[in-house]
């Protein structure tokens, strides 16, 4: 499993260890933080967070994934009382594995992390597999176990780990090793809490499927308590580029930001500060800045962080958020791109039209975004009486709180008889937003709020794809309309050519009709409706050969 | 039996058909050339809507006005009723030729065809070429009204309903009739009124009663040989060859036409539909209406008296014999008034209609009759044709 660096960690030597410590036992105190408020919510984040590293160590490292996720009820042990049953949630991965050095901090300290950067990540609370392990020995008082090998490693290893929630420091309980005899590497955790199946099911088994929708590069095979396998099977190789590490843009920071930025950095002026520890400020746009509002390029940043400079530090964040700075860079982000949305519907919902894009990036307050859009119509799709809406943050299903949501807002509001859909209709509409900071709306994370950039970027996109589902309809629309009328005229014609066979011999020299005669008439009948009917994706003669198998089929009885 | 095989060969009938055959070929021959080039084929046919129903003040009859429709076979709302046109003119054409004598029953029957087909997704489809009889019957206006022809020009027969007895002889497939030797019995008009050869008459005029029982009644009373007449009955609503032979009576002898009805709105309509043809089928009124029928009676003033007048009904009698109209009556009244300018445009018809509104009771012919069938039949018709008291 990779280790993930999420969020914004601490750093300075001397304050990681107190402020580490105050978060682990935040955590530990206040579970729903990090998702874990009750025993259903429990079960359902160890699984996504597991999952998502399991991606994370995978996907975003250029390795096709495959990932296998079980739930197994166990029996409670020890003195622990109570109803509540207990889970083991295993998850296994092919990824880059951890190296053993790293295991111990990767999964037994809260906010692991020793550099100040930005980036894409899937994770939600910056906290991911920590608030496991520690849920995990609050429930059930057991470790976390892993295995683990990286790619050129000789061993596997294995580690029990909990963390002491005092010192925030993991304690490795047991250990072992042993020599490769099979190229496996990844890495497998379980771990034994309490849960509540019954209730977190289909939110689970609905999280697992969103996850595959938009990972058909992704080999996913789930077990439920219940003893039902999910299997998605890999649909193609293609996987979205791994998002990139980017310093933060100046419109983006806020003071506890900037504190961070100014306790890490080696530049010895604010100038220097300016240029490497920010993305879209070069040595002009530094000067500029310092000159507009009165600064000294020469000032040592620490200098910023003292008691007495505290107002001078408000200032300069300030003028940060006000200057006007180069866009954020958006290069870092990494959306899914439009081949993987559709390969995903199409997969998952066998639809007869399926459209994506992927619109240029965007920002909002110096956060860079972009929205991605799939529509998938028509075919197996069950008709409902509104679209099913399908919103991903960060390459990660959003289950909870859709009402809430901005996508909802915009979905709904769309007015789809615009676009030539009649409800109830096939429709499903996802909605993927890629951002450095997607704007959550509460602490659940679970629904995106209405940032006017966002909302207008994300109509835009629907719009846009929305529109292409327009023609197509309306092209269906066309040929069923001249397939309908290929079959009510052909269907006549063997009555019409007998009848017209049966009039056009003069009263005088009647005789009945002969089968040629009638066919002549048919034939001609044939020419002048094929002749009538254009198909779309038809040629003149498909089309005459599709009147004439209908008109040869007739039986008249 | 004595006598040959060799069927039974009515020359008239004969002519009749052909003449018909040739029509249809004709009519059709434009259209069997535009499928030959290739082209799509249309039929034109003059609409037989009620828009398009006119009253033609100069010849007293409902027609047909000028609109047209273009039935289209690549027309999708059309399509169906173009294969149902051409299927029902096929299916006459051959009865023609084949010496049949279809009735519309026969028709519906013999061209209710189901197509069965497979649609462009393989799956079996059926389909009737029509359903109900409702259908056929309306297709064989379409085709009388494309070819110009009546169904008894193309020898489809149908129930007869009129009768006729009287001092006249005809010849009907060969035979020769007297219309005065047929005991307490009558002629039954046949469908195909216009084959029938009118030798000689020796009346004065043609008295037309809207009931059969009425008609057996005076019959039997020698009302038609006291006062030399023809004397008609279309049993209720007239039959087409009816309504064709009165006016052949009335057109080819010259002889007045007298109607008696019930006195109400139903009885007048059943004149109208003589006189001036009937709103659904204005098509036909060309031939079959007789614009100078005379309305005889009854009439209001028959019962109530009019101005100088006497009723034909002593105060008591009519409270004996008048009926109170229903709501139905009252309102069918108001229609005739508002909607039909050869009635509102008339003013003892509207002097007529206007009392029955006043009075709201009606009367049926038979009242007059329960007064002594010798007082309608030597008294009050002889009387009222002689002071010309009748509205045309």
């Amino acid at each position: 499993m990779a280790r993930k660096r999420r969020g914004r960690g601490a750093v300075t030597a001397a304050d990681e260890k107190y402020r580490s410590r105050t978060v682990a036992e935040m955590i530990a105190k206040h579970r729903e933080f990090a998702g874990f408020q009750n025993p259903a919510r429990a079960l359902y984040q160890t699984v996504r967070e597991l999952v998502e590293n399991s991606l994370d160590a995978t996907d975003t490292k250029r390795i096709l994934p495959w990932i296998y996720i079980s739930i197994r009820e166990v029996p409670r042990t020890g003195s622990t009382n109570g109803a509540r049953p207990w889970y083991v949630v295993t998850v296994e991965d092919n990824g880059i594995g951890v190296p053993r050095t790293v295991l111990p901090q990767a999964f037994g300290r809260v906010l692991y992390s020793s550099k100040y950067v930005i980036k894409q990540t899937r994770g939600m609370f910056g906290l991911g597999v920590k608030a496991v392990t520690l849920y995990a020995q609050q429930t059930t008082g057991s470790p976390i176990e892993v295995y683990s090998s990286t790619e050129g490693s000789q061993y596997v290893y294995m580690m029990k780990i909990r963390i002491d929630t005092s010192r925030n420091t993991p304690q490795v309980l047991e250990v072992g090793e042993w020599g490769k005899k099979v190229g496996w590497k990844g890495t497998r955790v379980s771990v034994r809490i309490e849960g509540d199946w019954r209730r977190a099911k289909s939110k689970i088994i609905e999280y697992v499927r969103r996850t595959a929708i938009i990972a058909p590069y992704a080999e996913i095979i789930f077990e439920t308590p219940d003893g039902e396998i999910y299997y998605y099977p890999r649909t193609t190789k293609k996987m979205p580029e791994p998002p990139r590490e980017a310093k933060p843009h100046p419109h983006g920071v806020n003071l506890e930001d900037l504190r961070e930025i100014v306790r890490a950095t080696p530049a010895k002026t604010l100038k220097e500060m300016l240029i490497t520890e920010f993305q879209s400020v070069g040595e002009k746009s530094a000067e500029e800045f310092l000159s507009k509002y009165g600064f000294d390029p020469d000032m040592n940043p620490k200098e910023l962080l003292k008691r007495d400079n505290e107002e001078l530090l408000v200032k300069f964040v300030e003028a940060l958020s006000q200057f006007k700075f180069r866009s954020p860079k958006s290069d870092y982000l990494s959306p899914l791109g439009a081949e993987i949305i559709r390969e995903g519907l199409k997969r998952m919902f066998a639809p007869e039209w399926v459209e994506a894009i992927t619109r240029p990036p965007r920002s909002y307050k110096g956060h860079p975004f972009i929205v991605e859009v799939g529509i998938a119509y028509g075919g197996a799709i069950k008709p409902l009486e509104e679209p099913l809406l399908l919103r991903y943050a960060n390459k990660i299903p959003l289950l909870y709180e859709e009402r809430e949501d901005v996508s909802y807002k915009v979905v709904k509001s769309i007015n789809w008889k615009n676009y030539n859909v009649d409800f109830p209709a096939p429709l499903i509409v996802l909605v993927h937003i890629a951002s450095t900071k997607v704007p959550y709306k509460g602490l659940g994370k679970e629904s995106i709020s209405e940032t006017p950039e966002l909302e207008s970027e994300i109509r835009n996109a629907v719009q846009e794809v929305a529109r292409k589902l327009k023609v197509y309809i309306a092209r269906k629309t066309r040929e069923e309309e001249a397939k309908r009328k290929a079959e009510a005229l052909a269907r006549y014609i063997p009555e019409v050519a007998w009848s017209l066979a049966m009039l056009s011999k003069p009263p005088e020299k009647w005789s009945p009709p002969k089968p040629e005669e009638v066919a002549t008439f048919k034939e001609k009948l044939i020419d002048i409706v094929a002749s009538k009917i254009k198909i779309a994706g038809m040629n003149d003669e498909e089309v005459r050969r599709i009147v004439k198998e209908i008109a040869d089929s007739v039986e008249v009885e | 039996m004595s006598g040959g095989h060799e069927p039974f060969v009515d020359e008239v009938d004969l002519k009749a058909r052909l003449k018909a055959a040739r029509i249809m070929h004709e009519k059709f021959s434009p259209l069997i050339k535009a499928v030959l080039d290739g082209k799509p084929p249309k039929l034109v046919i003059p609409k037989r809507t009620l828009a398009n129903t006119v009253f033609d003040p100069e010849r007293g009859i409902l027609s047909l006005g000028e609109e047209v429709l273009e039935r289209e076979f690549l027309d999708l709302g059309e399509s169906r009723r173009f294969m149902q046109t051409l299927l029902m003119a096929a299916i006459i054409y051959q009865s023609l030729i084949e010496n049949e004598y279809p009735t519309i029953r026969d028709l519906y029957y013999k061209g209710k065809h189901t197509i069965v087909y497979r649609d462009m997704r393989g799956r079996r489809r059926e389909e009737n070429t029509w359903d109900e009889q409702k259908e056929s019957d309306s297709v064989i206006q379409d085709v009388e009204v494309y070819t110009g022809l009546f169904r008894e020009d193309m020898l489809i027969l149908s129930k007869e309903k009129g009768k006729v007895v009287g001092n006249m002889r005809i010849r009907s497939g060969g035979d020769v009739i007297d219309l005065s030797k047929l005991g307490h019995g009558a002629y039954a008009i046949e469908s195909t009124a216009d084959l029938i050869e009118i030798l000689d008459v020796d009346a004065e005029f043609v008295l037309v009663v809207e009931k059969d029982a009425v008609f057996q009644q005076l019959h039997r009373a020698g009302f038609w040989r006291r006062y030399k007449s023809i004397l008609i009955t279309g049993s209720g609503q007239p039959d087409r060859a009816t309504r064709r032979f009165v006016r052949r009576l009335h057109d080819e002898h010259g002889l007045p036409v007298y109607v008696i009805t019930d006195s109400d709105p139903y009885g007048w309509y059943i004149y109208f539909v003589y006189k001036v043809g009937s709103i659904n089928l204005s098509y036909e009124s060309e031939r079959l209406a007789t614009p100078k029928a005379r309305f005889l009676g009854v009439q209001m003033s028959d019962v109530f008296g009019y101005g100088s007048k006497k009723p034909y009904l002593s105060e008591a009698e009519r409270k004996k014999f008048i009926i109170k109209a229903t709501d139905r009556d009252i309102k069918r009244a108001k229609e005739l008034l508002k909607n039909y300018p050869w009635i509102y445009k008339n003013r003892l018809w509207k002097r007529e209609i206007e009392l029955f509104l006043k009075r709201k009771v009606k009367l049926e012919i038979e009242a007059i009759a329960s007064k002594g069938i010798r007082f309608f039949a030597f008294k009050y018709i002889p009387e009222k044709i002689e002071t010309g008291d009748w509205i045309e």
